[in-house]
């Protein structure tokens, strides 16, 4: 379809950077939203998203519901029981290294070592989600933000490279998203041991 | 219909490079300065680039799945190295493994080798490893490591994918003089590297 002069001018329009000065409707909001974005907030938290939804991207949606099902138990159970101090860094990034490395080499094979990988990330970002100490209400409602942050980034992810894989069943997309998996585990792998690195250099 | 579009596209393009909004861009340092200094480390340095472009060709050369193995390996492997790099694990001969990975891999395609899928994958592997010291020996330093980490990783596939779409020329039969051909090339280069002539 081609896109009319109308039309691009349009959306020349809603793309145009500008400022966001809207305030929140709802007091107490922001802590929702805060925990929405959380999952993202960090390149540990991130790499585990994007490696958990590459991993279980190649899994059918039966097989797939299994995985999800663990990743959310866990991920609650980190958000409940998780709070304290954690330099919990280092293990995001193991994490999102075994996601990424099984989501490059073994294309959804092994169901029960993928759980364990979810339930691994389910609790890590669990963990580093759980806000500081509040007032009951904005605690609830950013635990719930949260959830729902590390919850739906792995499952658009998933959906999108469930999607590719359907809608274009031509090996080059198989590859794009392995090649994609090993790039990340490398970097994942990479940060991990500077991480160890530093941790291991006098203070 | 497309001209208008075209023009349509054109036309809102130059508006929007005219409007005078300010400029929020950071400097070279953090996250835009680690992720240049990591994004040309790999391309700065002719013996990475020789090797990695070998590593595409020689996967392309062999077909499916050596294809997407090697270049799927590659950066796994070369994270181990650079792990080694950065926790100052002692490894011998660094520059030599690098300049060798050139000539072997070279080699390889010159000669159309085609060894068992598992030995093209552990001599790419091995290979990686000098690579990847390589890069985390120079990773600390930076302005921003997970942005180097991000460049030099991302900068080393995209070596091996013109090397993988350069290596699709085997299909023809002048192609594939051209590719045995820049193996030659590669091999010569890495030999080049070994004695210090280049």
């Amino acid at each position: 379809m081609i896109l009319s002069a109308r039309r691009v001018g349009g959306l020349a329009l809603a793309i145009l950077p500008a400022p966001a000065c809207a305030h929140s409707p709802v007091p107490g909001i922001e802590g929702f939203y805060t925990g929405l974005v959380h999952p993202l907030s960090t390149p540990a938290q991130a790499l585990v998203v994007m490696g958990l939804g590459l991993l279980l991207g190649w899994l059918d949606p039966k097989r797939a519901r299994v995985a999800f099902a663990v990743y959310g138990a866990a991920l609650i159970a980190g958000l409940l029981f998780g709070g304290g101090p954690k330099p919990y860094d280092p293990v995001l990034f193991a994490t999102a290294f075994a996601a990424c490395a099984l989501a490059a080499l073994l294309s959804g094979r092994l169901l029960p070592l993928i759980c364990v990988v979810a339930a691994a990330a389910g609790w890590g970002l669990g963990v580093v989600s759980v806000p500081d100490p509040g007032p009951t209400r904005d605690w609830i409602i950013t635990q719930a933000g949260a959830f729902l942050g590390a919850a739906l980034g792995p499952f658009y992810l998933f959906g999108l490279s469930y999607y590719l894989r359907q809608r274009f069943p031509a090996k080059g997309v198989a590859v794009a998203l392995r090649v994609a998996a090993a790039w990340l585990a490398a970097i994942s792998l990479v940060m991990f041991a500077l991480l160890v690195a530093a941790a291991r250099l006098p203070a | 219909m497309y001209s208008r579009t075209l023009i349509a596209l054109f036309s809102v393009a130059v508006v929007l490079s005219c409007l005078g909004l300010p400029a929020l861009a950071h400097t070279g340092e953090g996250y835009g300065g680690g992720f240049v200094s990591g994004f040309t480390h790999p391309i700065l340095g002719w013996d990475h680039v020789a090797a990695m472009v070998a590593v595409g060709l020689w996967g392309a050369f062999l077909g499916a799945p050596a294809i997407w193995l090697l270049p799927v390996v590659f950066p796994i492997v070369m994270a181990l190295g650079a792990v080694m790099g950065i926790l100052g694990i002692p490894l011998p001969a660094i520059e030599t493994g690098i300049a060798l990975s050139a000539v072997v891999l070279g080699l390889m395609i010159v000669l159309a080798a085609r060894p068992p899928l598992w030995v093209s994958a552990v001599l790419v592997g091995a290979f990686a490893i000098f690579h990847g010291y390589a890069h985390g020996t120079e990773l600390p330093a930076t302005a921003n490591a997970f942005a180097f980490a991000v460049g030099f990783v991302i900068a080393t596939g995209l070596l091996h994918l013109i090397g993988i779409a350069f290596g699709l020329l085997v299909k023809w039969p002048a192609g594939r003089v051209a590719v045995r051909g820049a193996g030659a090339l590669i091999s010569l280069a890495g030999v080049g590297f070994l004695t210090g002539a280049v």
